[in-house]
């Protein structure tokens, strides 16, 4: 895992505690929806709050092939790093 | 219940309106995450909205045509909606994806809203657009669709000549895949809402009135309680994306203090995610004691909320008298009842128990907050399931009859026909009662659930368990209801297991169904045996009446039958499969 992935993890584990109010574990193989239980508003604020914190714009297209925070966490490092859409799930 | 007679209406067209705020110096105020704030004076929205116009008809957009709007809250919004009106066409707002959102069951609701309110083209911006493709493809509106930046390239200038009696604007009742209806408002019935409006809202006359919304403006609260009303007084507006409320609900109170917002609209969740969300850090400097309008609608109002809201808030200014729990709904344009201004929200302590079982109100613990009475040239009448109307405390249908009361489902004539009788009465499908002369709402006759202030039809929900193996296909229920010891609206999920089947982690397969399906988090799920559910006698689920048993408690599985008795029951079920994939 490169050092912007990581950045992006500890702002995800922020999010997610603090704005979200979950208590568990956060890893990058958890599923967002399955594990996390992240409803529509809870995406959306994730979406929103990493969006601000490194100056990137996600989409609805963004949904797909993004189900586990690994897959988030690529997609904002890859993004906040100003390349293009890296495929979905790839690592950059 | 009778309101106080409608004052004179100020204009008689949005058109119009529209035209004369734009010889005032006011308009709208649009902030962005960081706080940055951008103006659009009324002046520069009519001038675009002119070009626009043009551009439509350019297009090939003739008068009474409808438009859809796929688009954020941003200047293109006002662009393209006003661009319509003054086109003479009709606006119809969808809404816009969401980030990382569920896109298939995006673009089938899409599809469906635009082919029924027969949309003639798609605006939208060019993000959006290239998400649209497949809803477009599936609707095929007759001029396709088209990013707002493309129909006011060119110069040009349109105003058309609408009447009263024009269709202004086509809302959904709810945005769904399931049977959206599409409510249909004339110029007259806009202009008679924005007139009991403003006279339940007096502006403020030591200064501009301004107002703060962050809701959609593809919602009623949102386009006509907010927007439309700052056109009709006129006065400032300024505007917050959704998205970014949810994400930073601080902003919210932040731009009430700031520009001094007179009234701010929210439903009942906005009010609570601000005593979870918003830190004493956040609201440095902030003065709420201007916002002498603090509306609480479109879904159930919690008085522990709302105690909880002014006591938090006070510190800031906040008055409690501000504090208005309002009710409405889309098919009466917005408004149909308002408590008194300034006094603040009346709660009546009733029992839950005997209020679900025999439908009248007797003194007890639950507290259900008055929604007011009616609002001018409204009357609310609470009836029984015969028709006659009731006398107080007794439970009933809320009937409501007014000047902003649809005229039609467009296109559903039969949908309509059982929402309006013969006198103008609007059927509200939901249940309440009326005591000292306000209406208190308990529930709900109607298939809806109600999440964060946005309305779901219970076949979104029960559509997703069709695939979850172990439950019995088409039996089972989705129902709004809020939850003991809580304060919002949450679903519950009452579904039969089949015969025989494992019970073991069906709990967990549904909830994660519904979840994945909808965005939405169940509350409660209970797993009931096979006939638990109460049906109609042609084999249909009767979800009011599942939801009033399981409050009651007295949602019980049936005796034991014999093997011709389960052959009639798999029968009903199968009856009651097939008819569900036909109404849907």
């Amino acid at each position: 895992m490169v050092e912007n992935e990581l950045a992006v993890l500890r702002e995800i584990r922020r999010i997610v505690s603090q704005e979200l109010e979950w208590e568990g574990e956060v890893e990058p193989t958890h599923h967002l929806l399955k594990d996390l239980q992240l409803d529509s508003m809870g995406l959306t604020v994730l979406a929103v709050e990493l969006e601000n914190h490194f100056r990137i714009r996600l989409s609805a297209e963004d949904s797909v092939g993004v189900n586990t925070v690994g897959d988030l966490m690529r997609l904002v490092a890859t993004r906040a790093a100003g390349e293009p859409r890296a495929a979905a799930g790839g690592a950059p | 219940m009778k309101g106080p007679a409608l004052p004179a209406l100020k204009h008689a067209t949005v058109n119009e309106a529209l035209a004369a705020a734009a010889r005032t110096p006011r308009g709208l105020v649009f902030v962005d995450t960081s706080e940055r704030e951008t103006h659009l004076p009324w002046a520069q929205v009519y001038g675009r909205a002119r070009r626009f116009a043009a551009g439509l008809r350019r297009l090939g957009v003739a008068p009474g045509e409808r438009v859809a709007l796929v688009l954020p809250t941003s200047p293109g919004f006002m662009d393209a909606f006003f661009g319509a009106l003054l086109a003479g066409a009709v606006p119809v707002p969808l809404y816009p994806p969401v980030r990382l959102g569920r896109l298939e069951e995006y673009h089938r609701s899409t599809a469906r809203m635009l082919e029924v309110s027969a949309a003639a083209v798609v605006l939208t911006d060019a993000k959006v657009r290239l998400l649209l493709g497949e809803s477009v493809a599936a609707a095929r509106p007759r001029l396709g669709c088209h990013t707002v930046e493309e129909v006011a390239r060119e110069e040009g200038d349109l105003a058309e000549r609408v009447s009263p009696g024009s269709l202004a604007l086509i809302q959904f009742s709810s945005g769904s895949t399931v049977d959206p209806k599409p409510v249909g408002l004339r110029q007259g019935q806009l202009m008679a809402q924005l007139a009991a409006l403003e006279a339940e809202l007096p502006p403020p006359v030591d200064r501009t009135p301004v107002g703060v919304s962050w809701l959609p403006l593809y919602h009623d609260m949102g386009l006509i309680g907010c927007l439309l009303s700052a056109v009709y007084y006129p006065g400032g507006m300024v505007l917050i994306p959704p998205e970014v409320f949810l994400a930073r609900p601080a902003l919210w109170l932040r731009a009430l203090s700031r520009h001094r917002g007179f009234v701010s609209p929210a439903p009942n969740f906005a009010y609570g995610l601000c005593l979870k969300r918003v830190k004493d850090a956040d609201l440095e400097g902030v003065d709420l004691s201007g916002w002498t309008h603090a509306l609480n609608g479109a879904e159930p109002v919690s008085v522990e909320t709302l105690r909880l809201f002014s006591e938090r808030f006070s510190r800031w200014g906040f008055q409690p008298g501000a504090l208005r729990p309002v009710y409405g709904l889309s098919e009466a344009t917005l408004a149909v009842t308002f408590p008194p201004a300034g006094r603040g929200p009346r709660a009546l302590g009733v029992d839950a128990r005997v209020l679900a079982t025999e439908r009248r109100v007797v003194d007890g613990s639950r507290e259900v907050v008055s929604v007011g009475r009616p609002v001018p040239g409204f009357e609310v009448r609470v009836r029984d399931e015969l028709g006659h109307v009731l006398e107080e405390r007794r439970v009933g249908r809320v009937f409501a009859r007014g000047p902003s009361v649809m005229a039609e489902y467009v296109g559903h004539p039969e949908a309509t026909a059982r929402a309006l009788d013969a006198e103008g009465w609007l059927d509200t499908g939901d249940l309440g009662f009326e005591a000292e002369g306000e209406l208190f709402l308990t529930g709900r006759a109607k298939d809806l659930v109600i999440i964060r202030g946005a309305n779901h039809a219970p076949q979104e929900f029960e559509e997703c368990l069709e695939a979850v193996e172990g439950l019995r296909t088409g039996c089972a229920v989705a129902l709004g209801f809020t939850p003991e010891g809580e304060n919002d609206e949450a679903l519950l999920l009452l579904a039969e297991h089949a015969p025989g089947a494992e019970v073991e982690g069906l709990e967990e397969r549904i909830r994660e169904a519904v979840l994945a399906g909808t965005g939405v988090k169940a509350h409660t799920v209970r797993v009931v045996e096979p006939g638990t559910l109460p049906r109609t006698s042609s084999g249909k689920l009767r979800r009011s009446e599942a939801l009033r048993r399981y409050l009651a408690e007295e949602l019980t599985a049936p005796k034991k039958v014999g093997t011709v008795g389960l052959v009639v029951e798999m029968a009903k079920s199968a009856l009651a499969f097939a008819r569900s994939g036909r109404d849907g």
